[in-house]
């Protein structure tokens, strides 16, 4: 190799140093495009909320101190608001109903009409029957229903069925 | 003193020629009507939002325990706290109207045709950037409406398919409005969005030197008459007068209807009549007339049309023989505008 004459490198340099140009090129360009890819990726990751969702029993009070029909409202350790009305009175967790608050339409809170007997969510008319099911405006139309909570009575005392830690 | 003079000039060589070259681009005649100078109202109300969002930022604190005790701090016991603020409020406003109207004017103008289309996609980011600078702006101040406006719009970008759940969550920082929101309302209003438009508006005003601004020949015109005049100092005294008479207005505006403070938020209860801002009463009719999917998918399009108007317009102009359709398409388009946010406007629910 060191005999090869000066004139056969020189004519060999052109194609060389341009595959090699364009070899280094597109390692260059892939190293930054991989290390500010990660970068921004984890950047992203860290602007995700990283908590994950946790459901838990939570004690509400004594059955026998709701009556037919009576509504109690409490809120959640996440800070949800879940209204628990009285339908039956046959002992079970089924004589209660745990509807949450929040219109599944755009997150605003529904309240109870009793001259209608409807749930009416004040932001874009979505009504509600005392089920929780959606029988006028946007919620209707998209058949959503306010979300239901699980219920448990133990020695007559009533829990309920949470998320006690939000995506945060 | 000429020393002085000569070491500047060394250093900064941007005089003569060059500096003549930069400032004296030669302006067409319509411009000396004012209404043709709406482009530069908003840019100069873009300053005094900075300038006063600055002064408001030394006091505010985004969190949800103190941002409605800081905002009420600045209104009622700092120094001028209550005029900086209604000038920041008025001036929004301002600055949305004005934006919509300079639209409004390069619409129905045909200012967004070959070659501008791509300037006119880029004001069309500038103008979704100030909606969503005003929305974040109204949700820092932690009142009623604010909160509920808050929750509605993130709970919107929900119904987005595919990204709408990851989009929703980035934006409030969980499922729900959390101590996490308000931070990341402020940084997107007061440092993500404010440095994108800087940037946006550079390109959009770059764009608009390299093509030159779209001219205008009237009919009352005389032919002889010269097409142009000097930016400086005739056009730049015009984009004076306009900023002294805006100004006015808005010391007007903030002294005689100043920034109220609504009820703080209470997350447990959505007030009985809820409005959003004047200019979100479309969207907001909008989403009362179709199901949550369906208002966000249609808006979705709607904003993307107009993001690709000039393209669409091109392929109607070329392939059809609606010349003038982009006008009763664009009247037909402000009438449902008007006529949605005065419906909006004029009920309760």
């Amino acid at each position: 190799m060191s005999d090869s004459k000066p004139e056969d490198s020189k004519s060999e340099d052109p194609d060389r140093r341009s595959f090699l140009s364009k070899v280094s090129t597109l390692t260059m360009a892939g190293g930054l495009i991989a290390g500010y890819g990660a970068f921004a990726g984890m950047a992203l990751r860290l602007l995700y909320p990283s908590h994950g969702r946790k459901v838990s029993w939570v004690f509400v009070g004594e059955a026998e101190k709701i009556r037919l029909n009576d509504a109690i409202r409490l809120q959640t350790p996440t800070g949800q608001a879940v209204t628990i009305t009285r339908l039956k009175q046959d002992g079970t967790a089924d004589d209660f109903l745990a509807l949450s608050t929040t219109c599944p339409h755009l997150g605003c809170q529904v309240h109870w009409e009793p001259q209608h007997n409807r749930f009416f969510c004040p932001c874009h008319n979505g009504a509600f029957d005392p089920t929780g099911k959606a029988t006028e405006g946007p919620p209707a139309a998209a058949r959503q229903e306010l979300a239901h909570f699980p219920l448990r009575i133990d020695n007559g005392l009533i829990f309920i069925q949470v998320p006690t830690e939000a995506l945060g | 003193m000429a020393s002085i003079g000569a070491w500047f000039k060394e250093r900064i060589p941007l005089q003569g020629e060059v500096l003549r070259e930069l400032t004296n681009e030669p302006v067409p005649n319509h411009l000396k009507r004012w209404w043709f100078c709406l482009g530069g109202t908003p840019a100069y109300l873009f300053v005094v939002q900075i300038v006063t969002g600055i002064l408001l930022a030394f006091y505010y604190q985004p969190s949800p325990s103190t941002a409605y005790e800081s905002v009420r701090y600045i209104t009622d016991e700092v120094n001028y706290g209550w005029f900086f603020r209604s000038l920041h409020k008025w001036a929004a406003t301002l600055m949305i109207a004005s934006v919509i109207l300079h639209q409004m004017r390069v619409y129905f103008t045909g200012g967004y045709r070959r070659p501008r289309e791509v300037n006119w996609m880029i004001g069309m980011c500038l103008l979704l950037c100030t909606l969503v600078v005003g929305f974040t702006g109204y949700s820092l101040v932690y009142e009623q409406l604010s909160y509920w406006g808050a929750t509605v719009g993130a709970n919107i970008s929900e119904n987005i398919p595919l990204v709408g759940g990851f989009l929703k969550r980035m934006m409030l920082g969980g499922e729900t409005y959390n101590e996490k929101t308000l931070p990341r309302f402020f940084i997107l209003h007061a440092a993500i969005l404010p440095v994108t438009m800087i940037l946006l508006l550079g390109i959009h005003i770059l764009l608009i030197r390299l093509h030159g601004v779209t001219e205008l020949q009237f009919a009352n015109e005389p032919a002889d008459a010269p097409k142009h005049f000097r930016f400086l100092p005739d056009h730049f005294y015009t984009e004076l007068t306009i900023g002294l008479v805006l100004m006015i207005l808005l010391s007007a505006l903030a002294t005689i209807l100043p920034a109220d403070l609504g009820p703080r938020a209470d997350p447990l209860t959505t007030p009985e009549v809820i409005k959003p801002e004047w200019f979100f009463y479309v969207t907001f009719r909008w989403l009362k007339l179709f199901s949550g999917t369906a208002a966000v998918v249609s808006m979705g399009f709607i904003v993307f049309v107009m993001f690709c108007w000039p393209l669409i317009d091109g392929w109607i102009r070329r392939f059809t023989r609606f010349q003038e359709a982009s006008v009763w398409i664009g009247i037909a388009a402000v009438l449902t505008i008007i006529g949605l946010t005065v419906w909006e406007a004029a009920v309760e629910h």
